[in-house]
């Protein structure tokens, strides 16, 4: 994986195949979350039967089981209550805006799936969608910090050390023999690839801005 | 002192009147401060060194009142920031 750089006016990130799988897999598990159509029946059956990608993509079958709570945290992240402390107003703005929001994240994330879904390691965002781009991976990261439970700035930080930690037990043992939580660190993973992802997304200077 | 007071509840009523609510953005582990300083600046049309000072507000803070309005004004400031990701409430200005 390499991060986004500037090429010709526009931002472009390189990603395996693998790479993009596992990303367009959890874009389209977000998605459904909103409630938005599933983004390809190529998201489940066309997935290649590969021994090396099976327990990445069993962890996000766990996250996927996870998320269709009706209460799930993770979507009133993606959808806070805007009035805490004032019933009325907040019953109001969700009424009012819920859906639009909605469709607008479920478009925003359909958008980057797509991409995603290309065959070539090029991931290419124009300037005009950079923001749109770096949203809804924002989207991705809101819902997989509430599956690790990453509420505070100390948590987020905890994380980070954890994952490093783990990473350098690792080189000398197995994920149990460390007894580490394997789908934690491969989520902490993720998360840490798409927030580094992100962050060279929002720093790239494009000859336009 | 009754003619200050009346004076003074004149002027606070004013000011609830012309900016009655207020857009708060708040503070979370996930929204990076580039990221967050984008938006103001993108949304909120503010220079970026205004945008970073209301992002440091945020982060170091734990909140800042990024806009003030009508209710209906504020219901479009909130939902923008709750397209962008970021967690945002609205409420009467003074609350």
């Amino acid at each position: 994986m390499k991060a986004f750089t500037a090429r010709d006016g526009e931002a472009v990130a390189v990603l395996d195949e693998d790479e993009r799988l596992v990303i367009a897999r959890i874009v389209a598990d977000v998605g459904l979350l909103l409630g938005g159509e599933d983004f390809g029946a190529e998201h489940h059956s066309g997935l290649p039967h590969r021994e090396d990608l099976a327990e990445a993509l069993s962890f996000l079958d766990s996250l996927e089981e996870a998320l269709v709570e009706p209460d799930d945290p993770a979507l009133r992240r993606l959808l806070p209550n805007a009035a805490p402390t004032d019933r009325e107003v907040a019953d109001e703005f969700r009424r009012l805006t819920q859906d639009e929001l909605k469709a607008s994240k479920v478009a925003r994330l359909r958008r980057m799936w797509d991409d995603l879904r290309q065959e070539t390691d090029d991931w290419v965002v124009p300037a005009s969608e950079v923001m749109a781009t770096a949203s809804a991976l924002t989207d991705v990261r809101l819902v997989i910090a509430s599956r690790l439970g990453l509420d505070s700035d100390e948590a987020a930080q905890e994380l980070h050390e954890e994952i490093q930690r783990a990473t350098e037990e690792m080189e000398h043992a197995s994920a149990a023999e460390a007894g580490i939580d394997a789908e934690r660190l491969w989520l902490g993973m993720l998360y840490d690839a798409l927030t580094w992802l992100q962050e060279s997304l929002v720093s790239v200077r494009l000859d336009q801005e | 002192m009754g003619t200050r007071e009346q004076v003074e509840t004149t002027a606070g009523a004013d000011a609830r009147l012309a900016d009655p609510w207020v857009t708060i953005v708040w503070n979370d582990p996930v929204n990076l401060m580039s990221y967050v300083t984008r938006v103001f600046q993108e949304y909120f049309r503010l220079p970026r060194t205004e945008a970073e000072a209301r992002m440091r507000e945020v982060h170091e803070q734990g909140r800042s009142v990024l806009s003030h309005g009508s209710r209906e004004q504020m219901e479009v400031d909130v939902q923008a920031m709750h397209g962008y990701g970021l967690w945002a409430t609205l409420q009467r200005s003074g609350q």
